[in-house]
């Protein structure tokens, strides 16, 4: 009897595939009219449903009045947006040794898609300015917070002073509104980095707080010769037919899979595009703003070759068919246009079906490069070949002899959860077969946007101590060759795909899933996929008190960090 | 909008049976899993378990498992350019005693069958390593005459084969509460 009353369910749930889409769909627009939310809030702060771009689950009755367990939130809710300044496009500022430069962040407004929106902006900028400086050189950010909530910045991959690393409570008190902080900074390494905010980055980032710095190497041919050097920043927004989706009043919401935006954007724009000569090689300086999406980044077709990862170039150049870039890390690639034509910038991914158990190829159009005429400086033959760097082999020698030490941590990543709805916890149950290295896509957007810091605390858990999280503070001194192994444990509720970010110092990846890493570069971020076990050696050189965490917005803010402290010997005090 | 009702009775039905199941709260840190990982052991979350098909003289016994680990890449996971994973398969077999002028030969597949391709026959350690791009695949192991090239498809016998992670991602109708899968295997 039983089997039979199984057997009936699992044909009216066969009879029901065929029909999903278009009762998705049809679902998405009759929840915009009925149910416990406001759906005609136009820029009212009413929770309204939130946006089922990637919604293939069908939606459970029971969830249809449910709102997330904080309230909405949209910074500059009530501003006339006529009256605020419309941001303007990203300037370069080129900075010498000692130079200061005077930068707030600001409320603007920004035009995307032809729909005007109250966002923030670095300097009026989106992105924020590029700082340009020499690699040795030192700086001076004067910055001042013009924007409705406290914030600070983040210098993300910069080995500088411990006081200007920008993490409220540890390293400085937050900016208040109408505030300034100076910030010193310096940059020992050549390579590209950015700036963004280190509070509520789920809202002030996504919003557009960002930019980024470019170290210029002092060597001559460090790189080999462009015609050509462009910087991309790559996020993306959320948006409905309502504007800016809102964010959690209290808490972040989205906090299991991260806050995926359904608006793709290159340096803050829809609508990237770059005209070029054909036959030029041109330099990529990538960076990965997004809260929680990885790219997979494509060039039409054309040449791409790895040059330098975060913090350093790489040992050795490597020609690749795509670029896979997680959230906060860095890729310079060189990429060679060889012919006329126009070449689509895409991410191209497989998305997930959680319904239908499928993979499905999705794309997104991030830009377009054009290419006529013929380039003044034909740098071809340099473009083919691979370059051995052997100033970034003689650099990583000195930390071979660590690579197979034991490890002086083990970090399981985790998820505790405590009172998601129950609606959530039983479809995660018998969704739990497979789950992939990354999460390209938002593939339960109800459940996720349901959830906060409250019932998803992602958790860095310390093998050796069982302590967690903020619980875990290691001690190193200066000097220190620190062996980290990381595993992202897929028997965790909903594991996920987590970028680990370590502040202040640099590290290589040694293993990956106990297959050593033959092509190293440093690094400041570092994707660990589900399943996998990365081990990482830290150089240990800046003396402070810092903090490794998940570089997914929402995933920092419902737990997902550490600290740790160095101390400098020949320094009893430092960093006390 | 006729349409509608009926398939919000299916919807309903579906609701009512994922409802069934108890909920619980999860905290998964006090989860007994393993987290050692040896030098040069792929995940055991993506490993593929080899299991016999009892057809074939002298691998009736056979054991086999397929180590799953990323292609080298700059960026940590490998990706073709579409987003579909690239991995290296290690495949090792025990437990089986060939007869002269024979050889085992690993492949893997879509669970359609419609694309085939061969990771190349095991040496005498019955070992052999390959790549796929294929994001579900079975992993299949046949008995071939030996000394040849593997063509296009498997001419001989089916002597073990596996699924890889990914094929365990099934319809939500086929998971747990239908009871038509084997769920439980899999930890869940």
């Amino acid at each position: 009897m039983q089997r039979f009353r199984f057997n009936g369910l699992l044909l009216a749930a066969v009879l029901l595939i065929p029909v999903l889409p278009a009762q998705a769909q049809e679902m998405d627009h009759s929840m915009h009219m009925h149910h416990g939310h406001d759906m005609s809030a136009g820029d009212s702060l009413a929770w309204r449903m939130a946006p089922m771009d990637g919604m293939t689950m069908p939606m459970m009755p029971e969830m249809m009045d449910d709102v997330p367990d904080t309230g909405a939130f949209l910074p500059g809710f009530g501003m006339d947006v006529s009256m605020l300044p419309e941001a303007r496009p990203s300037e370069i500022i080129d900075m010498a040794n000692g130079d200061t430069l005077r930068m707030d962040a600001s409320m603007v407004r920004r035009t995307i898609n032809g729909r005007e929106y109250v966002m923030m902006a670095y300097g009026g900028m989106y992105p924020g300015p590029l700082i340009r400086a020499d690699r040795g050189a030192k700086v001076v950010v004067e910055f001042t917070n013009n924007i409705e909530m406290p914030t600070t910045v983040h210098w993300h991959g910069l080995r500088l002073d411990n006081a200007f690393d920008g993490i409220p409570g540890l390293t400085q008190d937050p900016v208040e509104t109408g505030e300034t902080f100076t910030y010193e900074l310096k940059f020992p390494d050549t390579g590209m980095y950015w700036y963004h905010p280190h509070m509520r980055e789920d809202v002030q980032q996504d919003l557009g707080l960002y930019g980024n710095m470019l170290v210029d190497p002092t060597e001559e041919d460090y790189y080999a010769p462009v015609n050509r050097e462009v910087p991309l920043i790559l996020d993306d927004l959320l948006v409905d037919a309502n504007g800016l989706f809102p964010y959690g009043e209290e808490a972040p919401t989205h906090a299991l899979m991260g806050r995926f935006g359904n608006v793709m954007m290159v340096n803050g724009i829809t609508d990237y595009s770059l005209d070029i000569e054909a036959g030029e090689v041109v330099r990529f300086y990538l960076t990965n703003v997004a809260n929680t999406r990885t790219f997979n980044v494509n060039f039409g077709g054309a040449r791409i070759k790895v040059i330098a990862d975060d913090v350093s170039k790489l040992e050795r150049e490597q020609f690749v068919s795509s670029v896979i870039i997680a959230p906060a890390e860095r890729y310079i690639v060189d990429v060679y246009f060889d012919d006329e034509g126009t070449y689509e910038i895409t991410n191209a991914v497989q998305a997930i079906d959680h319904f239908r158990g499928t993979f499905v190829p999705e794309t997104h159009q991030l830009g377009t490069i054009s290419a006529s005429g013929s380039a003044s400086a034909d740098h071809a033959d340099a473009f083919a070949e691979a370059r051995t760097n052997e100033d970034t082999i003689a650099d990583i020698d000195g930390f071979r002899r660590y690579f197979d030490k034991a490890p002086d941590h083990n970090l399981r990543l985790t998820i505790e959860t405590k009172d998601l709805h129950p609606m959530t916890m039983r479809m995660m149950e018998v969704d739990t077969l497979y789950f992939p290295p990354i999460e390209w896509n938002e593939g339960m957007p109800m459940m996720n946007w349901l959830s906060t810091g409250d019932e998803a605390k992602w958790t860095l858990l310390d093998e050796d101590t069982g302590k967690k999280s903020m619980e875990i503070n290691w001690q190193w001194e200066v000097g220190d060759v620190v062996k980290i192994r990381v595993f992202n444990d897929p028997a965790s509720f909903h594991p996920m795909n987590h970028p680990f970010h370590v502040h202040g110092q640099r590290f290589v990846v040694t293993h990956i899933d106990g297959v050593p890493n033959r092509n190293m570069g440093w690094k400041d971020t570092v994707i660990i996929p589900v399943g996998s076990t990365i081990d990482i050696l830290v150089d240990v050189t800046n003396p402070g008190k810092w903090m490794a965490h998940c570089h997914i917005a929402e995933h920092l803010h419902a737990g997902m960090m550490l600290g740790f402290e160095v101390r400098d010997p020949s320094m009893p005090n430092a960093g006390r | 909008m006729r349409f509608l009702l009926p398939r919000i009775g299916f919807l309903l039905i579906l609701a009512l049976a994922v409802m069934a199941l108890p909920a619980r709260d999860v905290d998964s840190a006090a989860s007994e899993a393993d987290t050692t990982c040896a030098e040069g052991v792929s995940p055991d979350y993506y490993e593929i378990e080899l299991v016999t098909t009892r057809k074939v003289s002298g691998a009736r016994l056979a054991k086999g498992v397929g180590e799953v680990t990323y292609v080298q890449s700059p960026f940590g996971i490998s990706l073709s350019e579409d987003g579909s994973y690239l991995v290296n398969i290690d495949v090792s077999m025990s437990n089986v005693k060939l007869a002269d002028g024979k050889q085992l030969v690993a492949w893997v597949t879509t669970p359609q069958l419609d694309e085939i391709s061969s990771l190349g026959a095991l040496d005498e350690n019955l070992q052999v390593s390959g790549q796929t791009d294929f994001n579900k695949f079975l992993l299949v192991i046949t008995l071939e005459p030996a000394g040849e090239e593997p063509g296009t498809m498997w001419t001989g016998p089916v002597v073990s084969r596996g699924m890889s992670r990914s094929g365990l991602m099934h319809t939500m109708a086929g998971h747990g509460p239908f009871e038509t899968e084997p769920c439980a295997v899999y930890g869940y």
